[in-house]
């Protein structure tokens, strides 16, 4: 699965490159205005990660011209700006979603793991992980047609961990992931810790395989 | 409120009616010193020809006695009698009030007087000319009375003209507040003043042009200040917390070092919001969210405290609801919910474990308050960083957003201190 990186923060882009590489990712990078406008010319991609300030131009420019090639390819936008407006208009213009900087690259990963999710699988939305069946329509998980009933931040939780596959995310990606703009209000990260437990528990009653590792009592990690 | 030219009216009349009223003795002085001056014109003139006539008719002694007999009784504002030659002094004039005999009601008449000695065939005669003068009342009267009616005059004349001049005069004036009222920064519309031929208000619009003018480029200066310094310090904090990320997958790490990792996650963090925060306040003070709609509040409280449900229950926090869902308030959705989200994470981060949350709205009134110790310093509560302590840190910004929203709306908040309890109350 192709993933084009439009960022003009070389680094940045190096560091989202480097982390979705995992699986089936192929990552391009553009980091100007023109560079972005020729690579959506001439190939297609799964998932666009688009950032709005360019050298050369707007990234809502780009994404007015995607609409008009009538593009399928799933696009997050990922500003600094963080005004409204351009979140409005980002979204009405066609994106996907919306990731204000500065964020985890675990939420950037969950987040393009569920555009390409949803694009893919079109109609059905049943996603395969280990012997976990997960229908994302549906929001149910089964394991061996044996419904698991998780809550919907559960199901959150294990989509996020799916979606960062064999990486280690922290505790703190994790709250921001479940509580959003909330979490660095707070102190405390306890909560996460509380949801992660039950998420094992259920996961355990159905004798699924344990796939959820601590790592040193602060970050979590699917293996599979 | 009076209007403007009412204010120079009122003392205009009130002059007018200060020199008028010093008018009338002045006219009375000059009036009646007119007058006496005439009268002793004139009683000159009768002496002189008195003393001409009685000197040119060739009459004895006798005659002239009876004749003057006849002349005092029927003459009788005028006597006159053979005087001794030691008796002979100097004219005097006088003004002398009397009763006039001549009147039935018994009125008292002024009379202005001369006494003189005639020379007669070289004899002297004590002569005394009384004429009837204005009395001081009639004349006081008379002068007050037109001065009044002048000053009526003069009144209604000052209200009407100036009823005039103020619908005139004041024309450009209100045309040009009319254009400021419909002035907003924000749409960035030129404010066009209709020409005007009076010089202050040539130089009103024109003070007001600059006016504009300077503060829509600051306006814009701010606004593309807050979006590059956006872009500017989130992409740096972006590289940081993706290196983190990236640091965290590395295999051969030692758990002290993964736990100094993903400890910088949380300074990280209150740095993201501090510049969110600052850079929300620099856009409130923009006016930069202006789309108002109607709010169902009790609605978007219950969406705050469930997703705020986890932090509380990890915090043993018990959380009491009271909402009256029929309170709609009129404001920006984006902003509403920043406000209740920092005045409840407030209550939920300074609060005692196991402790309480209360919220209450009714009516037009919310208040959330929450378990405490001791009060806060209020001067300092809504100042940014006012709250900042090295024991409880947060962003110190959280209660100046909530202030900057409620002036913008012109909603009330207060803060209060009672039995242990912190309470935030705001009104719509």
């Amino acid at each position: 699965m192709k993933i084009l990186i439009i960022e003009d923060e070389q680094e940045l882009a190096q560091n989202i490159a480097d982390y979705l590489s995992g699986e089936s990712y192929l990552c391009e990078h553009a980091a100007t205005f023109g560079q972005a406008i020729d690579k959506i010319e001439s190939f297609s991609y799964d998932c666009i990660l688009l950032d709005l300030m360019l050298p050369g131009g707007s990234g809502l420019e780009i994404l007015e011209s995607l609409k008009k090639q009538n593009k399928q390819e799933g696009v997050i936008i990922i500003s600094a700006k963080n005004a409204i407006d351009d979140k409005v208009k980002g979204l009405q213009i066609g994106a996907d979603d919306y990731l204000a900087k500065p964020f985890h690259l675990s939420e950037l990963s969950a987040r393009v793991y569920s555009i390409i999710r949803r694009k893919q699988f079109g109609n059905s939305n049943i996603v395969r992980q280990n012997e976990l069946e997960i229908d994302l329509l549906g929001k149910t998980v089964k394991v061996a047609n044996q419904v698991i009933n998780l809550t919907k931040k559960e199901f959150d939780l294990l989509l996020f961990f799916v979606g960062n596959k064999n990486r280690v995310i922290s505790k703190s990606a994790l709250a921001e992931h479940l509580s959003g703009d909330l979490a660095d209000m707070l102190d405390s990260h306890d909560f996460v810790y509380a949801h992660i437990k039950n998420l094992k528990k259920k996961l355990n009653e159905v004798h699924c395989d344990n796939h959820l590792k601590t790592v040193y009592g602060t970050g979590y990690k699917w293996e599979g | 409120m009076s209007k403007l030219l009412d204010k120079p009216l009122k003392t205009f009349t009130l002059y007018a009616l200060f020199i008028l009223a010093c008018s009338i003795p002045a006219y009375y002085l000059v009036v009646d010193y007119i007058w006496l001056n005439e009268l002793d014109e004139h009683n000159e003139i009768i002496r002189t020809r008195m003393e001409q006539g009685l000197n040119d008719i060739d009459i004895d002694e006798q005659t002239l006695a009876q004749t003057l007999n006849v002349w005092n009784n029927v003459q009788p504002g005028t006597t006159i009698a053979p005087a001794l030659p030691n008796d002979v002094r100097e004219d005097s004039i006088y003004t002398a009030s009397k009763l006039n005999i001549y009147s039935d009601d018994g009125e008292i008449d002024r009379f202005r007087g001369l006494q003189t000695y005639l020379n007669i065939y070289g004899r002297p005669y004590k002569l005394t000319i009384e004429t009837n003068v204005e009395e001081v009342d009639e004349t006081l009267f008379a002068i007050a009375l037109i001065t009044f009616l002048f000053f009526g005059f003069l009144v209604l004349g000052f209200i009407l003209l100036n009823r005039r001049i103020s619908g005139q005069v004041w024309l450009p004036f209100k045309k040009t507040l009319d254009k400021l009222k419909d002035f907003d920064l924000n749409k960035q519309s030129e404010v066009v003043f209709d020409k005007t031929d009076i010089e202050e208000f040539e130089e009103l619009q024109t003070v007001l042009k600059q006016l504009i003018q300077n503060n829509a480029s600051v306006y814009l200066r701010q606004k593309q200040f807050s979006e590059n310094a956006s872009h500017e310090l989130q992409t740096p904090l972006a590289l940081l917390k993706s290196k983190l990320d990236m640091m965290l997958q590395d295999d051969t790490l030692s758990e002290a070092q993964y736990e100094k990792i993903s400890s910088l996650n949380l300074p990280l963090s209150r740095v993201s919001r501090i510049n969110k925060n600052l850079l929300l306040l620099a856009k409130l003070e923009n006016q930069q969210f202006d789309e108002s709609f109607p709010i169902d509040l009790g609605a978007l409280i219950d969406e705050t405290t469930s997703l705020l449900a986890d932090q509380a229950e990890a915090r043993d926090i018990s959380t009491v609801l009271k909402i009256d869902h029929q309170t709609m308030v009129t404001g920006n959705k984006y902003l509403v919910e920043i406000m209740l989200t920092n005045l409840l994470v407030n209550a939920i981060r300074h609060n005692v474990s196991g402790g309480a949350v209360a919220i209450d709205l009714t009516g037009r009134v919310l208040t959330i308050s929450n378990s405490g110790s001791k009060p806060l310093k209020e001067e300092r509560l809504f100042q940014r960083f006012g709250n900042a302590s090295p024991d409880n840190p947060s962003s110190g910004l959280g209660l100046s957003i909530v202030r900057e929203i409620c002036q913008r709306y012109n909603w009330k908040i207060r803060y209060d201190f009672k039995d242990g309890l912190h309470t935030f109350s705001a009104t719509f």
